[in-house]
C-alpha cells in the first residue's frame, strides 16, 4: 500500500520535473524514489496488514513479488540511459508509463478482491500497449502495440467475462468469500461457475503467454523497443504469475485437485511449443520471446504441485529469470546499438574485443538454459523435485526435455561470441557503469546459485 | 378539481383520482401519457416560433432596425406564416445520401430535446418526470443530440455538412464537460440531483446568492458552456454561413430542416430552463433573506410567471452574446474549453466543496 | 410487474438484434449506430434494475462520449469503399467452430444452473446515487481511487502517442 503511494507520487513528480524539462533529475528521482518504495514495501514484512476492507493484502507473499517488481523497475531505470542515448527529449511519460505498470504490478501481487485485481490488470496492460508502442516511427513497433492492444482487450473481455460469472454465482468479488462459497458447495459446484473459473483462467494464460494464447508475444516482443520488451517480458510475467498463484491458492483453492489437469496441459504445451519454436529463430529477441513462453510454461508447473514451498520456489524462479533476462537484455541493447541488428552474427568475436560483455551475456543464457551453478539451474532443480514430489514425474521428464532443447539455443549466441572463426568485428565501447552493473548482475546470479535456500525460506 | 396557480400538485392529483375512476389503470396511463405529450408538443411548437420571433426581434434591437413589421401588428404572425412556407416545400433527399440514417436524423435530434423537457420543473407539481438523478438525466440526453447530428452531417453525403458535423461534434463533447462540471458544482451545494429537491433548497435564497463567489463562476461557466453546446454564435461555427453554407443541415430542406431549427430553440430554452432551476431557484420567487413584506409581496406573482420571467431573461442574454461577439475559430474554441474553462471548473468544484465543508452556504 | 416483464423481453430482443447487426452490417457507419442502440438498450435494463445512476451514466459515457468519437473515427478512416479484411476459409470455418462451442458451452452452462434472484432491486435500492456513492466510498474505495491512476495512465499514453518525437 505504502508502495502504491510512493509510486504514484513519484511518477507524478517525474512527469512534472520533465514538463519543465529537467532531464538531468529524472533518472535519480527515479532510482531515490524507487529504492524509498522498496523500503517502504519492505518495512510492511511479518505483518501482513490488510487495508480496506480485504481489498488489498500486503502479507509476504505480496511485499516479496512486488519487490521483485521494483527491483525490475530499478534494474530497467538502469540501462534506460544507454537504450535511450542521444534522445533529447526528457521521456518523463515512458518513465511515468513504466512506473504506472509497476503500481499495476503491484496491486496484481497483493489483491484481495477481484474488482482491485482487474484494475491492477487493466493498469499494467494499458501502460504495456503504449509503451509496446512508443517507438512512434517504426512500423514494427505500431504493429506490435496495435496487436497486443487487440488481443490483450480480447483476452481482458475473457477474463472479466470470467469474473462476471463467478460473482454472479458466489455473491462476491472478496476471494476468501468465493473459496468459502465453494467449500459451501460440497463438492458440488455448479457448472457456471467452473466456466467463470476457466474464462479467468484464459485471460490469465494470455498474460503470461501460455500456449495456446502465445500468438500474440513473438510479434510484440520483437516490435517493441528493446529495453520495453526487457521489462515488458519480466514484468508482466511476475506480476501475472503472481496474480494467477493468488488466484489458485486463496479462491479456486478447494477445486485445485480438479483444476490440475488443465494446468498441466497447459504446462506441457507451453514448455514444449516454446522450446521448441525457439530452436528455429535467428533473431534473438524472437527468440527471447519464444524462450519466455517456455519459462512460463515452468512458472505453471509451480502452481500444478502446490507445497508449502511452492510459493518460495516461485519466487525464486522469478528472480532468477528477471535478472538473467535483464542482463541478457542489457547486452543485447548494447549490440544492436552498434551492429545495427539482433541475429546472431552480431556477436561473433564478441569475447575477444568486449569480454565483460561476452561474459555477462554467457552468464545470463547459461542460467536461462539452467546450467549447474548458476541461479537459473538452482531455480529449475528445485520446482523439479517440488513436481516430482507431487507425484507428477512425466511431467518433470516433459520439462527436462524441454530444458535440454532449450540450451542449443540459448548456447548460440555464447558460441557464437566464444568460437566463432573469421574476423573479430570492431570494439564496441561501453561506460564502465555499464561494466559494473552487468557483472554486479551476473555476480549475483552464481551468488544466487549457491544460496538458494536464502530466497526459497522467505516465504 | 380545484385550480391553483400556485401549486399544481393538488389539480395533478385529483385529474390522476377521477381517471383512475372512470377507467382501467392501463387505460389511465394511455390517456395521461397522451395529454402530456399533446401539452409538451404544443409548447414545443408555440415556445418554439415564439423564440424564433424573438430572436429576429432581438437582433433587430441589436442592429438598429425595425425587424418584422409586415405580417400581424408588429409582425406577430411572421414565424407562423414562415412556418406554413416550410410545411409546404418539397422535401428533397439528395442523390447519394444514406436515406435510412439521412431521415432518421432530424427525429433522433428531437427525440433528444422532448426527453430532456421531461424532467424541467415549470412549476410546484408540474413536473412530469421527478428523477433521482434529473440533472444527469439532462446531461445524459442532451449528449444523444450529438449523435443525431453526427447522422445528419454525415449522411448528407456533403463536405459541408460534414465538416460543420465535426466541428459541431467536436464542439459539443468538449463543453459538455464543462456543463456537467458546472452542474456538479451546484449539486455538492443542493446535495441532491433531483430537480424537485435542488429547486425546494432555493427558497429562501437563490443557490447563486447562497454559493457565493463559486456559485457565481458556475452561473458564468455554465452560460459559456451552455451556448455552446446549443452551437449557437459565437460558437456557432458548425454552421457558420460564410464558410459553411448551413453546417450539417445543409441539405436537408422543408419539414426536416424546420425540426432542427425548432430543435435549436428548443435546446437554448431547455439550457436557459436548467440555468434557472440549478442556480436561480428555479419557479420561486426572488426572496431577500430578512424583507420580510418584500418578500410576501414576491410571493403573490404564481411559480410559472417567474418561471418564465427568468428563462425569458437568461433567453435574452444568450440572443445578446450571439448578437455582438464574433465568431470564433475552432482552436479558439476548444482551447477556451480545455485550457481555461476546465481548468477553472475544477478548481471551483474544490471552492466548493469548502464553502460547503466549512458551512459558508447557510 | 407485468409491464416491466414485457419491457425487460422488448429490450433484449433489440439488445440482441442491434448488437447481431453491428457484426452483420456492411457499412461500418450503420455497426456503429447498432452498437449505440445496444447501448442504449443495455441502459434500459439498468433502469429496470433500479439502477438509474448506472443508466444515465451508461448513456454519458457510451451514447454520449465513446459513440461519437467511434463515429468520429470512421467517418474519418473512410472505410465504406474497401470491404473486410482478406480472411482465408479455413480461418474463417476454425473461427466459427471454436466461437461455436464456446456458445454452445456457456448456453449449456446456463441452462444447468437455476438462476435465482440474489436481491430484489426494486426493494434494497442500491442503485439510488446514495447508496451507490455509499458503496463506492467505503466498500469500493480503494479500486475507485486507483483507477484514477489507470485513467491517468492512459492520459499520459495518449499524449505520448500524440507527439511528434521518435521516442
Amino acid at each position: 500500500m505504502k508502495a502504491i503511494i510512493a509510486l504514484s507520487i513519484l511518477a507524478v513528480l517525474n512527469m512534472f520535473f520533465g514538463v519543465r524539462k529537467m532531464k538531468k533529475v529524472l533518472l535519480p528521482l527515479i532510482f531515490i524514489g524507487l529504492i524509498i518504495t522498496m523500503i517502504l514495501n519492505i518495512s510492511d514484512w511479518g505483518k501482513s496488514v490488510h487495508y480496506f476492507n480485504e481489498m488489498f493484502i500486503a502479507d509476504n507473499f505480496s511485499i516479496a513479488f512486488s519487490s521483485v517488481l521494483i527491483l525490475i523497475g530499478i534494474l530497467i531505470f538502469m540501462f534506460a540511459n544507454i537504450y535511450y542515448k542521444g534522445v533529447e527529449r526528457p521521456l518523463e511519460d515512458i518513465y511515468a508509463l513504466i512506473l504506472f505498470a509497476i503500481i499495476g504490478g503491484i496491486v496484481m501481487a497483493s489483491f484481495g478482491n477481484l474488482i482491485l485485481f482487474f484494475v491492477g490488470l487493466e493498469t499494467l496492460s494499458i501502460s504495456f500497449y503504449v509503451l509496446a508502442g512508443s517507438k512512434k516511427f517504426d512500423i514494427a513497433s505500431n504493429e506490435a502495440a496495435m496487436k497486443y492492444f487487440l488481443t490483450g482487450s480480447f483476452a481482458t473481455g475473457f477474463l472479466l467475462f470470467g469474473i462476471a460469472l463467478v460473482y454472479g454465482v458466489s455473491g462476491s468479488f472478496n476471494l476468501e468469500a468465493i473459496n468459502t462459497y465453494i467449500l459451501g458447495c460440497n463438492g458440488n459446484v455448479p457448472m457456471i461457475f467452473i466456466a467463470g473459473m476457466l474464462l479467468i483462467f484464459i485471460g490469465m494464460s494470455f498474460k503470461i503467454a501460455a500456449v495456446p494464447f502465445h500468438f500474440w508475444s513473438p510479434d510484440v516482443y520483437t516490435g517493441s523497443p528493446t529495453l520495453i520488451t526487457a521489462f515488458m517480458t519480466t514484468a508482466g510475467k511476475v506480476a501475472s504469475i503472481a496474480a494467477f498463484y493468488r488466484l489458485i491458492t486463496i479462491a479456486f483453492i478447494s477445486l485445485h485437485s480438479e483444476l490440475t489437469t488443465t494446468l498441466t496441459v497447459i504446462a506441457v504445451l507451453t514448455i514444449i511449443v516454446g522450446n521448441l519454436s525457439a530452436v528455429y529463430q535467428d533473431n534473438l529477441k524472437r527468440m527471447f520471446a519464444y524462450s519466455g513462453v517456455a519459462q512460463s510454461g515452468y512458472l505453471l508447473m509451480a502452481l500444478i504441485v502446490l507445497g508449502p514451498k511452492s510459493a518460495g520456489i516461485l519466487l525464486f524462479f522469478v528472480l532468477s529469470y528477471v535478472i538473467a533476462t535483464i542482463t541478457a537484455f542489457a547486452v543485447l541493447m548494447l549490440i544492436r546499438e552498434e551492429r545495427g541488428t539482433f541475429f546472431i552474427p552480431a556477436f561473433r568475436g564478441l569475447a575477444k574485443n568486449n569480454p565483460v560483455e561476452a561474459f555477462a551475456m554467457a552468464i545470463a543464457m547459461m542460467s536461462l538454459a539452467g546450467i549447474p551453478p548458476l541461479a537459473g539451474f538452482m531455480a529449475k532443480y528445485n520446482l523439479f523435485v517440488l513436481t516430482a514430489e507431487g507425484g507428477y514425474t512425466w511431467l518433470v521428464v516433459v520439462a527436462v526435455i524441454g530444458s535440454m532443447i532449450s540450451i542449443y539455443f540459448y548456447f548460440k549466441p555464447i558460441l557464437a561470441s566464444y568460437f566463432s572463426e573469421g574476423e573479430p568485428q570492431h570494439k564496441i565501447e561501453s561506460s564502465v557503469n555499464f561494466k559494473i552493473n552487468i557483472l554486479v548482475l551476473s555476480i549475483l546470479m552464481i551468488l544466487l546459485g549457491f544460496l538458494p535456500q536464502v530466497i526459497i525460506n522467505l516465504l | 378539481m380545484g385550480f391553483n396557480i400556485y401549486d399544481f400538485t393538488g389539480m395533478t392529483h385529483n385529474m390522476h383520482v377521477s381517471f383512475m375512476e372512470h377507467m382501467s389503470p392501463l387505460m389511465t396511463t394511455i390517456v395521461e401519457w397522451t395529454i402530456i405529450g399533446v401539452c409538451y408538443l404544443l409548447f414545443i411548437a408555440l415556445f418554439g416560433l415564439f423564440l424564433v420571433y424573438a430572436e429576429r426581434k432581438v437582433c433587430a434591437m441589436f442592429q438598429q432596425r425595425m425587424g418584422p413589421m409586415r405580417v400581424g401588428y408588429w409582425g406577430l404572425l411572421q414565424t407562423i406564416a414562415d412556418f406554413i412556407k416550410l410545411l409546404m416545400k418539397e422535401l428533397i433527399t439528395p442523390k447519394g445520401v444514406d436515406k435510412f440514417l439521412y431521415n432518421l436524423a432530424p427525429f433522433i435530434i428531437m427525440i433528444a430535446t422532448f426527453m430532456a423537457m421531461a424532467v424541467l420543473p415549470f412549476a410546484k407539481g408540474l413536473q412530469t418526470l421527478d428523477f433521482d438523478i434529473g440533472v444527469f438525466y439532462v446531461t445524459a440526453v442532451s449528449s444523444i443530440g450529438v449523435i443525431g447530428i453526427l447522422i445528419a452531417g454525415w449522411s448528407s453525403n456533403n463536405k459541408y455538412s460534414l465538416i460543420g458535423a465535426m466541428r459541431s461534434g467536436a464542439q459539443i463533447l468538449s463543453y459538455e464537460l464543462s456543463v456537467s462540471l458546472s452542474l456538479v458544482t451546484m449539486i455538492i451545494l443542493a446535495g441532491s440531483m433531483q430537480l424537485s429537491v435542488i429547486v425546494e433548497g432555493q427558497r429562501d435564497a437563490w443557490f447563486i446568492f447562497k454559493g457565493h463567489v463559486p456559485a457565481l463562476i458556475a452561473f458564468v461557466i455554465f452560460l459559456i458552456a451552455g451556448t455552446a453546446e446549443t452551437n449557437r454564435g459565437p460558437f456557432d461555427l458548425a454552421e457558420a454561413e460564410s464558410e459553411l453554407t448551413a453546417g450539417f443541415h445543409t441539405e436537408y430542406s422543408g419539414i426536416k430542416f424546420a425540426f432542427f431549427f425548432l430543435a435549436e430553440y428548443i435546446n437554448m430554452f431547455i439550457v436557459a430552463a436548467m440555468a434557472v432551476t440549478v442556480f436561480l431557484g428555479g419557479w420561486m420567487p426572488l426572496h431577500f433573506g430578512s424583507l420580510e413584506s418584500f418578500n410576501h409581496v414576491m410571493d403573490f406573482i404564481p411559480p410559472l410567471v417567474w418561471f418564465f420571467l427568468k428563462v425569458g431573461g437568461v433567453i435574452f442574454l444568450i440572443m445578446w452574446f450571439k448578437w455582438t461577439f464574433p465568431r470564433l475559430r475552432v482552436d479558439q474554441i476548444l482551447t477556451l474549453e480545455w485550457k481555461y474553462l476546465l481548468p477553472i471548473n475544477l478548481v471551483n468544484i474544490l471552492l466548493m466543496s469548502l464553502v460547503v465543508l466549512t458551512k459558508f452556504h447557510l | 410487474m407485468i409491464f416491466s416483464k414485457y419491457l425487460f423481453f422488448i429490450l433484449s430482443f433489440i439488445a440482441i438484434y442491434a448488437a447481431l447487426k453491428v457484426l452483420i452490417s456492411k457499412k461500418p457507419m450503420h455497426s456503429v449506430l447498432y452498437l449505440t442502440l445496444t447501448f442504449f438498450a443495455i441502459g434500459g435494463h439498468y433502469i429496470l434494475l433500479n439502477a438509474q445512476f448506472l443508466a444515465v451514466v451508461h448513456i454519458i459515457v457510451y451514447a454520449g462520449a465513446i459513440m461519437v468519437l467511434f463515429i468520429y473515427t470512421v467517418m474519418l478512416l473512410n472505410l465504406n469503399i474497401q470491404g473486410e479484411f482478406p480472411k482465408s476459409r479455413l480461418a474463417k470455418f476454425a473461427s466459427a467452430i471454436a466461437g461455436g462451442i464456446l456458445l454452445f458451452t456457456l448456453i449449456a452452462v446456463f441452462r444447468s444452473y437455476d438462476l435465482k434472484v440474489l436481491a430484489d432491486p426494486s426493494l434494497n435500492q442500491i442503485g439510488l446515487v446514495k447508496n451507490l456513492g455509499k458503496i463506492l466510498f467505503q466498500d469500493y474505495y480503494l479500486p475507485f481511487e486507483l483507477s484514477s491512476i489507470l485513467f491517468l495512465a492512459a492520459m499520459v499514453g495518449a499524449v505520448m502517442l500524440g507527439k511528434k518525437d521518435i521516442y
